[in-house]
């Protein structure tokens, strides 16, 4: 066994015998880019709506949530499916969080969350994970689609163009800090609203143990 | 108590009914017999006027003057508080929930809005911009005022 | 019958500029008037006009004008309190379509059905209808003519239009819309406790340890109770809140178990937690041992169609659907075998450990726990089944007529309890339990009546459905139709409603303050007072009776049901409508009246006009007595010593309503319990007294399947209900431009994914089918109702969304109440 090791290393570091070193590139840059390709495909497969809701967990919780929301139908039919909100679109971000979407599946193997109580339990952990991260990137996934530059106010209600020009123009608010809960029901909030008189919220960290080390994970590229 | 009687009003009303009553042979809020259907008029997203209407007596719950589609009110969450909580209305230069809402059904105040008053839209209520099928005449208490009694 | 909209909105315009014809100075010119004299406002309580709640409310009256109203803070009920619809009371009386003189379809100047509308006099109209009514009761008999009445009558209205029906007329045709409501709960009360209406009260809301809704959207549908019972919930965390429904509504914003299940199988799921309790041990042994009996319920029992409906003919008990025969405890245990969890959790589709969790609430006995139900359970092919299985239930735990621990029936209409109910106006009931197959009863209510023996009928007369197909059918041919649009609620309105009003040989009479729908299909339409334009009384659904007075002037000659009915009995004499025999052995009473043997009969007009005081009433001032004071005492005399005790009239004006029986001055507010109930004797304990043996019944019922299911050619389950904004068919909330314009139109709730499949998008337009009729409206994916796929659920407040086309007129056969929750249809693009 060892001896067939080495030979075979012994054959691999040895120069070509029969294939040209034209050969031996391209075809190396084509299956270079098969590989890349694949994984790339395979990559995006797992970004689509229906990879996503493939699991009944993701279905007849948050999914059955989204449907309910302007960001499933709205007057121009943009859509945002679960990957433009909930995964990076700078690369290296999304592998971080394609890593981090480990544990999703480990929880799904193990059925941390395979009723809609157990979800419930945990919803208010995996919220926060994800707040976390929108308030760490200034709610860029938000801002993907929602530039603050390329907002007309007058196209918008005047408390919504007040609250944008304050918020984002003058203050430094992010999306996220009014915009939770728009896209899924929200977790049991009493411990975020009494700590700020049912006013705004924001994520208290200290709350959620391995929240800083999953930030260093999925924020490693920035 | 007997009716202090405010004929002119009386009178308008009256013509008021017989003016729809003589030309209608059908139901004022329903436009076609009973056995056709017309199309239902489209769905039309609520009004977003961002103001606030007069009220018709000071004991009407005011409506709200803005969208409220998609806000979470619920065990774990009331989204209008996130403005309208007396906290909150710096940041949001939204009105106060009034201070009756800090009363308990036994007439004590509470440090904050009484648990009664929880789910906001079993008394507040946005408005589509849709005519009302039939006029309504209600006179409120200030123009009634200013109207001669007989 | 072809005036367009066109018409319509011109028509609105002029009785906009009438209306503004009276106004002078703009108000905003004016400085802020504050002059007390001028600035005074007469304050005065009343009951809500609306649900059954039975909230209090203060209106402010000036110059005869209604000026503003708010929720009652001296009210126990809501303790100052209004839902939106409460809060634009106000604004009910005043949509400028109000009826101001009875319309009679004429042509050539004279009554023709196939005429047009025509605007005559009171004489005029009492003249045809009586001409009509004579005609009809000399051809063909009492069973011939028929009156609906409604749980939104006054107490003294139903009782007055009663007494006309069943002891004038000698016809007990008579039925409240309060079948389409209570029927249910009703025929529940009388199998399980032999006496109606709720053991427990409003209390129970704030001792409850859990609540259970099995069929109630009281977040929409009893918004103050729903006040009262988030107030518990969110101010004491230990308690939990159960909902169990159809699909996903503004209840589960509260509930820590969602339970969303298959129509009908709620059956099976009481069953399965019956028979938890038992395994478990947790049945209280010395309360069933001493206050229980067991019953095996008839199965197979039929869906309340046409008898010959194939579903009628394969079934085995449709003549005998109420029937039931003793078992012991030990029979019922094995009779519930079957009824797992999981086969629970087959049937309905909820999970078996959260109907576990839900037993486990019933079983635990440290556990306070409320159950409250309304349409839901009560508008069910197997209703009174449903009713009978929750009390089984909390009888099997001892659960039951205490602080907390409260199966409670929640009612639909103001008075449906009050009027429907305690008043007897169904066809088989008199005044306070009392029925008229029972020759004892009859002889009772003869005797207070002050009439000769054998002038109240004994069969039992037409219910609310079966008055439909009678009409239809031409078997009732004069029908006065009162306070309800029962063309617009009625199910299958085009095969069994609409027909029966239209048919040539009918002619129909509808009491309203608004021209609606049924108004539309009328032949005689009569202008009518409305809520405070009379004095009136409501009985609530926690047994609580509320009066209130007159305080507004009606608009041109509208004019009171109780008016109404009383003035035209005086165009009947007993020689015209009573058979020879009973005259001849009762001759004084040849030659009156009806008026005069059953209003001016010693009782009825024993009171002076004078003690209606600074109040006006429009009524007594006509008839020249009290007359609803008279009514009420003499109806009063039902009750008192059996259980069913009023307070006099005069307390009833000064209190915010009163928890019967009112024995010595003090309500009850847990009825068959010692200390709280006064006729429960000492030691006891409990004492189910309206059975003669003082013990309540547990029942042994089957799950068995609906009426009609969803197949292929129509996929989907159809439920219908109401919404928050608008109270029933909106005759009066859709007169109010706030209350329409915050719901201007129905809808159909479905499912995302089921739009999607079948191309559809949120506010496509749809045409909805069943095998009975179709109704165009448009899709709704999000909002308040979250369905589950294969459902739908649509609002019928919308006059211009009848979608009574599409229900079935399947009832449940006991209650012969219909079940508006699940047929079949489809759903297309239009």
């Amino acid at each position: 066994m060892w001896r067939f090791i080495k030979n075979l290393w012994t054959a691999m570091r040895r120069p070509s015998m029969h294939f040209s070193l034209g050969f031996l590139t391209l075809g190396g840059f084509i299956c270079g880019i098969l590989f890349w390709g694949g994984f790339n495909t395979a990559l995006e497969a797992t970004n689509t709506e229906a990879f996503c809701t493939g699991c009944h967990e993701m279905r007849v919780n948050v999914y059955a949530d989204l449907q309910q929301t302007v960001h499933f139908t709205n007057a121009s039919g943009v859509r945002a499916k679960c990957s433009d909100c909930h995964v990076p679109h700078e690369w290296t971000d999304k592998i971080a969080r394609k890593m981090a979407a480990s544990k999703e599946v480990y929880g799904w193997l193990f059925g941390t969350i395979d009723t809609p109580e157990k979800f419930e339990a945990h919803r208010l952990e995996m919220a926060q994970r994800e707040w976390a991260r929108f308030e760490a990137n200034d709610s860029l996934e938000c801002r993907n689609c929602h530039s603050f530059p390329a907002m007309d106010f007058s196209q918008q209600s005047p408390r919504a163009a007040d609250a944008h020009q304050r918020g984002l123009g003058e203050g430094d608010d992010t999306c996220i800090d009014c915009h939770k809960g728009i896209a899924h029901s929200l977790p049991d909030m009493s411990a975020e609203t009494a700590a700020h008189g049912t006013g705004p919220l924001t994520v208290t960290q200290a709350d959620v143990p391995e929240l800083d080390a999953y930030l260093r994970s999925g924020t490693d590229g920035d | 108590m007997r009716y202090l009687g405010l004929k002119t009003l009386a009178a308008g009303c009256l013509i008021a009914g017989i003016a729809v009553a003589q030309q209608s042979n059908i139901s004022t809020l329903r436009m076609t017999d009973p056995l056709n259907d017309e199309m239902p008029p489209p769905m039309r997203p609520v009004e977003e006027t961002g103001l606030r209407p007069a009220r018709n007596y000071p004991e009407q719950p005011p409506i709200i003057p803005h969208d409220i589609e998609g806000y979470e009110v619920s065990a774990n969450y009331n989204r209008c508080l996130s403005c309208h909580a007396r906290a909150a209305t710096q940041r949001s230069q939204a009105p106060m929930v009034s201070v009756t809402h800090y009363i308990d059904r036994h007439g004590q105040v509470l440090a904050s809005v009484s648990p009664r008053r929880y789910f906001c839209n079993q008394c507040h209520v946005p408005q589509h911009p849709d005519v009302p099928l039939v006029n309504n005449t209600f006179i409120d208490i200030d123009t009634l005022l200013t109207m001669p009694e007989e | 019958m072809n005036l367009t909209r066109r018409d319509v909105l011109k028509s609105q315009a002029i009785a906009a500029a009438s209306a503004a014809a009276g106004i002078s100075a703009p108000a905003a010119a004016q400085n802020i008037v504050t002059e007390r004299e001028r600035t005074e406002l007469q304050w005065n309580k009343a009951a809500c006009r609306f649900c059954g709640t039975g909230c209090s409310v203060m209106v402010a009256t000036r110059n005869g004008r209604v000026v503003a109203t708010h929720g009652d803070a001296e009210a126990e009920v809501n303790r100052g309190l209004n839902c939106v619809k409460g809060y634009f009371l106000s604004k009910i009386m005043y949509g400028a379509d109000r009826l101001t003189l009875p319309l009679l379809r004429k042509r050539n100047g004279v009554y023709d059905k196939t005429g047009d509308f025509e605007e005559v006099s009171w004489d005029e109209a009492f003249d045809v209808m009586a001409e009509k009514f004579k005609a009809t009761l000399r051809e063909k008999g009492p069973e011939a003519v028929g009156m609906f009445g409604s749980g939104q009558w006054t107490v003294w209205e139903g009782y007055a239009a009663s007494k006309l029906y069943k002891a004038g007329f000698r016809s007990n045709n008579i039925d409240p819309n309060a079948r389409h409501c209570m029927a249910s709960a009703v025929a529940g009360f009388i199998r399980t406790f032999g006496i109606d209406e709720p053991m427990g009260c409003y209390d129970d809301f704030e001792h409850a340890d859990a609540f259970v809704l099995w069929g109630a959207n009281m977040a929409e549908m009893h918004p103050i109770l729903w006040t009262r019972l988030t107030d518990r919930r969110l101010s004491a965390p230990h308690v939990r809140v159960a909902v169990l429904s159809t699909y996903h509504n503004r209840c589960y914003d509260l509930a820590d178990l969602e339970m969303t299940f298959t129509p009908q199988t709620d059956l099976a799921l009481l069953n399965a937690i019956a028979r938890h309790i038992i395994k478990t041990g947790k049945v209280n042994t010395d309360f069933v041992d001493k206050h229980v009996n067991f019953k095996r319920g008839n199965p197979d029992i039929g869906y309340g169609l046409r008898p010959e409906h194939p579903l009628e003919q394969a079934a085995e008990n449709p003549d005998a659907a109420g029937g039931f025969t003793d078992m012991t405890f030990e029979e019922f245990e094995e009779f519930l075998e079957p009824y797992t969890f999981e086969y629970a959790e087959e049937l309905s589709g909820v999970p078996a450990r959260r109907i576990e969790e839900l037993a486990e609430i019933y079983a635990d006995p440290d556990t306070k726990v409320m159950s409250l139900w309304t349409m839901g359970v009560n508008q069910h092919t197997r209703g009174v089944w449903v009713n009978n299985m929750i009390y089984n239930v909390h009888l099997l735990t001892g659960k039951i007529a205490e602080p907390g621990n409260s199966p409670f029936s929640l009612t639909g209409q103001p008075s449906a309890c009050g009027t429907a109910r305690e008043v007897g106006t169904f066809a088989h009931r008199l005044p306070a339990d009392l029925v008229v197959a029972n020759p004892e009863h009859r002889a009772t209510a003869e005797k207070i009546w002050k009439l000769p023996e054998g002038t109240v009928p004994g069969w039992v007369g037409a219910h609310a459905v079966l008055q439909n197909r009678k009409l239809k059918d031409g078997e009732i041919n004069a029908y006065w139709i009162q306070v309800n649009n029962n063309l617009q609620a009625a199910p299958n309105m085009l095969e069994e409603t609409y027909p029966g009003y239209r048919n040539p040989e009918n002619f129909i009479v509808v009491s309203d303050a608004y021209p609606t729908v049924t108004a539309q299909a009328a032949d005689l339409v009569l202008p009518t007072a409305m809520w405070v334009e009379k004095e009136g009384a409501y009985g609530n659904a926690e047994r609580r009776t509320q009066f209130w007075h007159e305080l507004a002037p009606a608009p041109g000659e509208a004019r009171s049901d109780l008016w109404q009915v009383m003035e035209f009995s005086k165009r009947f004499t007993t020689d015209e409508v009573w058979p020879a025999e009973i005259l001849d052995a009762a001759p004084e009473y040849r030659g009156k009246t009806l008026f005069e043997v059953l209003y001016a009969n010693g009782n009825v007009d024993a009171y002076d006009v004078a003690e209606t005081e600074e109040y006006p009433n429009h009524e007594s001032d006509h008839f020249g007595f009290y007359v609803q004071k008279g009514l009420f005492e003499e109806y009063a005399r039902f009750g008192r010593g059996h259980a069913h005790d009023l307070a006099d009239f005069d307390t009833y004006h000064q209190v915010r309503g009163l928890r019967w029986p009112v024995v010595d001055g003090q309500e009850t507010r847990w009825r068959f319990r010692e200390g709280y109930d006064p006729y429960v004797t000492e030691g006891a304990g409990w004492d189910f007294y309206g059975k003669p043996d003082g013990r309540a019944n547990i029942f042994a019922l089957p799950y068995e399947p609906p009426a009609e299911s969803p197949d292929d050619e129509y996929p989907f389950w159809l439920v219908t209900g109401r919404v928050l904004e608008h109270w029933h068919s909106g005759s009066m909330t859709d007169r109010v431009p706030e209350l329409h314009k915050a719901y201007p139109d129905a809808m159909v709730y479905m499912h995302p994914e089921d739009a999607a499949s079948l191309g559809l998008h949120r506010g496509s337009a749809v045409k909805l089918t069943s095998r009975r009729g179709d109704m165009l409206t448009r899709v709704e994916t999000r909002g308040r109702n979250r369905v589950p796929r294969g459902l739908i659920f649509v609002p019928w407040f919308d006059a211009n969304q009848l979608i009574n086309k599409l229900t079935l007129d399947a009832t449940d056969p006991i209650s012969k109440q219909t079940d508006f929750k699940k047929c079949a249809c489809k759903v297309e693009a239009a």
